[in-house]
């Protein structure tokens, strides 16, 4: 297995590093262009989150994440130092009229993740919440 | 009128909103959301995403307020130049109910 290992402050600017860093990590192991993207944008999600819910945008908090690229799968550990959460809420959400009239414009990220990936899991703890993101290898995907 | 993040073309009765970030997420949300007003809009309004390689849902977030503000003016939006990722991306959050596709050749009729 070989891992990449990204921290970054608790600031959104640097959400685009680890969105580079996923976009090469996923072009490193071979997956399609739409699977890429699809990638990127749930690893986006998942440490806005951290960074917004998890370390509430304190800069000297870190969002730590790891690409943990093994030769069936890409997991991706995307870890943050809050105080935990009891429940992560992956149901799906959509753009609905009463919403958009009551000014409720957010709350898409989660949904989108596990739409996104093959599976993904959380773990929590007063020390901080980690989200796991695995996507599995698939046979047109290619060696670089 | 030009800004940070957006350019707009005006024509008869029809605004188009370029937008030139090629990142609409958390970072340039709050710059878009403060183009999203009335007065920038026309009954028919173009959001142009040919510039645009991503967006995530803080970005979805800020173009919800063009649906927003196109509603209460009683406007009707479009989105032009989409990816087909972001095309599943909108129709997965059912966004493209609200902001459907139209193509360029459409606006030839308007110009």
């Amino acid at each position: 297995m070989q891992r990449v290992l990204v921290n970054i402050p608790s600031v959104p600017i640097f959400e685009r590093v680890i969105r580079a860093s996923a976009d090469e990590v996923g072009r490193a192991l071979g997956f399609s262009a739409e699977r890429i993207e699809d990638l990127k944008l749930a690893v986006s999600e998942a440490v806005n989150n951290a960074i917004d819910h998890g370390n509430q945008r304190q800069p000297g908090k870190l969002v730590e994440v790891v690409f943990a690229l093994d030769s069936d799968k890409l997991e991706v550990h995307i870890r943050d130092e809050g105080d935990g959460v009891d429940h992560v809420d992956f149901s799906r959400r959509i753009v609905e009229d009463h919403n958009l009239d009551a000014g409720m414009h957010r709350g898409f990220g989660m949904y989108l993740i596990s739409a996104l990936v093959d599976d993904c899991e959380v773990s929590s703890s007063q020390s901080g919440t980690t989200l796991t993101l695995r996507l599995y290898r698939k046979d047109n995907d290619h060696d670089e | 009128m030009t800004s940070e993040v957006i350019h707009r073309e005006e024509f008869g009765d029809v605004a188009v909103l370029h937008i030139l970030t090629n990142s609409v997420d958390a970072v340039s949300a709050s710059a878009i959301e403060a183009t999203a007003t009335a007065s920038a809009m026309r009954p028919i309004t173009v959001l142009d995403f040919a510039n645009v390689a991503f967006i995530n849902s803080a970005g979805i977030s800020a173009l919800l307020k063009f649906v927003v503000s196109a509603k209460k003016s009683g406007y009707t939006l479009y989105a032009m130049n989409v990816t087909p990722h972001h095309q599943k991306v909108f129709k997965m959050v059912e966004m493209s109910r609200f902001m459907p596709p139209i193509e360029e050749r459409d606006l030839a009729a308007y110009r």
